[in-house]
């Protein structure tokens, strides 16, 4: 699972995401406890989210969607949760510290190599005031995934000639 | 609520006033309140000693409250707005501001009175803006009631005193028995009045004040009063005050971007580029605002 890069190798950044927790702290299920808030918070940091931040299920149901109601900062949001797409998951990674893995640092002296630390099935996305839709930005990023599930599969002999017949009619 | 079933008297002309309590406070929820009663019982109602509930003591009120509840020929409704919904209509994309949602409670509540079956032909209302205009916009969306619209109606129309202690007293219990959204450990309850100048309201906004949340939701963000407060908090950035701040008014217009797609990476941007553009790649990944992540923070 782990590779050796160095930053010469590509004009992009190379690195590893390791999924299984391979040291003493287990990866922590967050599945239900994820959420995507409208708005960008200047803060990267631990805070009693749960003291504050209180979802309440509503009545209301759009697209088959069961909207839910929470206030941020004096503002009302309206969300929904949804299932990361089958065959998919959702992970929050971690750098591990630099100087425990010295040898994984690359030439500016960052680590690119991360660490799963939690993993959620299921995320609930909130919008400002708007209802949950279909045309929302997260679950129209799913739409990538089939798509990609697709163009990565392998490809048989027999489809090969299959689409190529096409190709000549 | 109020008086139910209908006493015989509500099918005679009836005259109704409609106060207000805990407009100006920064904190807790404000409260629209009415009385009602026969147009006949405008003497007696006069002889019952209320006065604005804002020049009496908490005792009296409250003594005034239980008697004309008790009452048979009065009748009574309240509309409690709670906190929440001050602030987030006050924050919303298409801001509603106050003086709207003070109409519209009280819209409300003769809309509510009415529909019990009460027969008002003539509605005393003190007024929240320019006088004549609300009258103007009650009127027409009540055509069979008289309004009459004052300045300081509540110390004019003991039928409106009557409504002033209705809303004043239901706004102090209320806050008195407020159950607080949040689960933080020794949270205190001396809220004070809730008036910015009361020095509890103040103590308690310094003392309940969180870096990321602000305050508790009892609170209306949308007050003045709590801008200062926000001066040293975590900054948290949303597109609609975005477009206010670059002038462009969008808030209320269609050309606005849509923020709703911050994506998965994570939170500390900059306000620029809040969302993922997908910019440069082909339009699938563009109208699905996917970008390709090379660096994380």
């Amino acid at each position: 699972m782990e590779k050796e890069t160095s930053a010469s190798e590509t004009a992009g950044v190379t690195g590893t995401v390791d999924l299984v927790s391979r040291d003493e702290s287990p990866v922590v299920d967050l599945t239900d406890r994820v959420h995507l808030l409208p708005c960008s918070v200047k803060h990267n940091g631990p805070s009693p989210v749960s003291d504050y931040f209180k979802p309440r299920k509503t009545d209301v149901e759009v697209e088959g969607m069961n909207v839910q109601e929470a206030f941020f900062r004096g503002r009302r949001l309206h969300g929904t949760t949804v299932p990361i797409p089958d065959g998919y998951s959702g992970y929050v990674l971690e750098k591990p510290q630099v100087g425990k893995r010295k040898k994984l640092q690359n030439s500016d002296g960052e680590s690119n190599c991360w660490q799963s630390r939690g993993q959620f099935g299921n995320i609930t996305y909130w919008n400002h005031d708007n209802m949950p839709s279909s045309d929302d930005a997260v679950l129209r990023s799913f739409h990538w995934f089939p798509i990609s599930d697709a163009l990565h599969k392998k490809v048989t002999p027999e489809e090969m000639a299959k689409a190529a017949s096409h190709l000549n009619k | 609520m109020g008086t139910v079933p209908l006493p015989q008297w509500a099918s005679e002309p009836c005259i109704m006033g409609i106060d207000e309590a805990g407009r100006g406070p920064v904190l807790g929820p404000m409260v629209y309140g009415c009385l009602y009663c026969a147009l006949s019982y405008q003497k007696t109602l006069a002889s019952l000693n209320f006065a604005d509930s804002k020049t009496l003591k908490e005792e009296k009120r409250e003594e005034l409250f239980e008697n004309l509840k008790s009452d048979p020929s009065l009748g009574w409704e309240v509309d409690i707005i709670d906190p929440r919904d001050l602030s987030a209509k006050m924050l919303q994309r298409t801001k509603i501001n106050l003086n709207e949602i003070s109409h519209n409670s009280a819209m409300g509540l003769v809309r509510r009175v009415l529909a019990l079956g009460v027969f008002l032909t003539e509605v005393y209302v003190d007024t929240v803006g320019d006088a004549d205009k609300y009258r103007e916009k009650l009127s027409e969306r009540f055509p069979g009631v008289k309004f009459v619209v004052a300045k300081k109606a509540d110390s004019l129309y003991s039928v409106v005193s009557g409504a002033s202690i209705v809303a004043k007293v239901t706004r102090d219990r209320s806050l008195r028995d407020w159950v607080l959204d949040e689960t933080v450990p020794n949270i205190n309850r001396n809220f004070g009045s809730g008036y910015p100048g009361d020095p509890d309201t103040k103590a308690w906004l310094v003392e309940n004040k969180h870096q990321l949340f602000g305050f508790p939701t009892l609170v209306r963000f949308s007050w003045g009063t709590c801008t200062p407060f926000f001066k040293d908090c975590i900054q948290v950035l949303w597109e609609c005050d975005k477009d206010e701040e670059e002038g462009s008014n969008a808030c209320n217009s269609k050309k606005q971007l849509k923020l709703s797609s911050v994506g998965f990476t994570g939170y500390k941007r900059k306000i620029e580029d809040i969302e993922s553009s997908g910019k440069g790649r082909c339009k699938f990944f563009q109208a699905r605002k996917l970008e390709l992540v090379t660096k994380f923070h």
